[in-house]
């Protein structure tokens, strides 16, 4: 799987894990290097994931099936 | 001034008849507390005024078509209520009364408290938790793990009310990126388990990673649906964690039992379902700084280890490398020398010896006796040699080089050689003559 489509949540994971092994200082030098690298492109696009989201529209699946989008109104609090 | 009080008839008043208020309050009291029938007591009524105290205690009035008498439930037993009262919920409570001597109000100390009409409805609801319970539905190992950093968020409530308002608003203020998916419900009434139902069952096919199923607050009956076997079972079929999120932190339903995680609250359950945003960006603040630091260690530790190389006492000295082979060498060396040196000495003091020897000095000493064995020999040859006799006057005769031994070989006339000591003389038969 490449890494731009990885889920947010195997990028944290495979962050963790790598975090670990270089933590381990098990890994020589060469691949500790690659693995940092590699890590540090992660780190970067989870950043960005997180700074750069768009909101997501809410949906709203309608009793024959269909998807429409969906927003609370605000005149709802008044239903309290 | 002395003052006297006279009453109608006007006697001067005795004043010691007179009670203090607090007296009469305790008087009252005695009555009250002293009478079985006030000790336990069952009433019914509907809930006016009610204030939960921030000690826990309950304040409120209980009151009916008629009357109404305060109420007071302390905490101790407002804890164990299942809801939260409210005012005209219509309940049945078990208490005492008596007097709170402070106001002189008699009121009822509520021990227990019950929805009107509901008694059925626990017997029912404890009756379908112990029957599911029994049946491991609730089992731990049943519970499915709710994922860290959901994609999409299903919803299973009402499309209108607090409910939708603060999952929906708690989910984009943590984790906007999250998409979420509402599938409306009826969440009360006698339509709504049919409709959670089917709509459980529906939200399973839109690749959800968590199901938030619940409603705001109610009394027990809005809240019934949620205790639906139906409802529950439906629940624990879901391939889709589900996170319950019915009425407030009070509130205990089947489906919270049930399902994978119980949120005390709409808002809770969007706060379980999503990570927060910022605690995330901290988050990798925090893993680039382990990385930065064990790849600083990893660098480290190779510079020391290179350090440590460099200045090993081999590389700075590599004389050291082959000095002890010189050393082994030169030792070598010494030792064949002294051994070459040995042995040449050996030779020469062996052939000194030989140098001195008798035979090498007087070496007529090897061969003498050969020289006397040899002289003796040729005299022996010499006595034996037939020339020698010749010597001593004997001849002999040849023709021809042979040997004449007999006169027959001979002819008178014949030329014949005769050998003498010192010479050879040619002579002719002359005549023979046989002896």
């Amino acid at each position: 799987m490449k890494k731009e489509n990885m889920k947010f949540e195997d990028k944290i994971k495979l962050l963790e894990k790598t975090i670990n092994e270089l933590e381990s200082g098990e890994v020589d030098l060469e691949e500790s290097i690659k693995k940092y690298t590699e890590a540090m492109k992660l780190v970067q696009a989870c950043d960005k994931q997180l700074k750069e989201i768009e909101e997501q529209v809410s949906k709203i699946v309608l009793e024959d099936g269909t998807e429409q989008d969906f927003s609370i109104e605000r005149e709802d609090n008044s239903l309290d | 001034m002395f003052v006297f009080w006279y009453n109608e008839y006007g006697d001067v008043m005795d004043i010691s008849k007179y009670l203090t208020v607090g007296a009469l309050t305790r008087y009252l009291k005695m009555k009250f507390d002293s009478d079985t029938h006030l000790r336990k007591v069952y009433l019914k009524g509907e809930i006016s005024n009610f204030k939960a105290h921030s000690t826990g205690h309950f304040y409120f009035s209980i009151k009916d078509e008629t009357s109404k008498i305060n109420a007071i439930m302390f905490a101790s037993n407002a804890r164990k209520l299942p809801f939260m009262p409210k005012d005209g919920m219509k309940i049945l409570v078990v208490g005492r009364v008596s007097v709170y001597e402070a106001t002189g109000n008699y009121q009822i100390y509520v021990e227990d408290m019950i929805e009107d009409g509901v008694g059925n409805l626990y017997v029912a609801f404890e009756q379908l938790k112990e029957k599911l319970s029994k049946e491991g539905l609730f089992d731990p190992k049943f519970k499915k793990p709710i994922p860290k950093y959901p994609e999409r968020i299903g919803i299973i409530t009402a499309p209108t009310g607090a409910a939708i308002r603060d999952i929906l608003s708690t989910i984009k203020r943590r984790y906007p990126i999250c998409e979420t998916i509402l599938f409306p419900s009826l969440v009360q009434g006698d339509l709504a388990k049919d409709d959670l139902v089917k709509k459980i069952e529906m939200a399973q096919n839109y690749d959800l990673d968590v199901l938030i199923v619940g409603r705001g607050g109610g009394s027990l009956e809005d809240m019934w649906p949620f205790n639906e076997e139906c409802v529950a079972r439906a629940i624990f079929a879901s391939n889709v964690p589900v996170i319950s999120a019915v009425g407030h932190e009070v509130d205990y339903t089947i489906s919270d039992f049930v399902s994978d995680l119980r949120a005390p609250t709409p808002t809770g359950a969007a706060e379980m379902a999503v990570p927060n945003v910022t605690d995330l960006q901290e988050q990798l603040l925090q893993y680039q700084a382990r990385m930065k630091e064990a790849m600083h260690k990893i660098v480290n530790y190779q510079k020391i280890y290179f350090e440590s190389l460099k200045t090993s006492y081999v590389l700075k000295n590599p004389n050291a490398i082959y000095e002890p082979k010189k050393q082994q060498l030169d030792l070598t060396y010494e030792k064949l020398r002294t051994i070459i040196l040995n042995n040449l000495e050996h030779s020469k003091n062996n052939f000194l010896i030989l140098k001195q020897s008798s035979i090498l000095k007087n070496p007529t000493r090897l061969y003498e006796p050969a020289i006397q064995n040899l002289k003796h020999v040729i005299e022996k040859l010499e006595m034996l040699n037939p020339l020698s006799v010749l010597g001593r006057g004997y001849t002999i005769t040849y023709q021809d080089d042979h040997l004449v031994k007999n006169i027959e070989d001979v002819k008178v006339g014949n030329q014949l050689q005769v050998r003498m000591e010192n010479g050879i003389i040619t002579t002719n038969v002359l005549d023979k003559k046989g002896l």
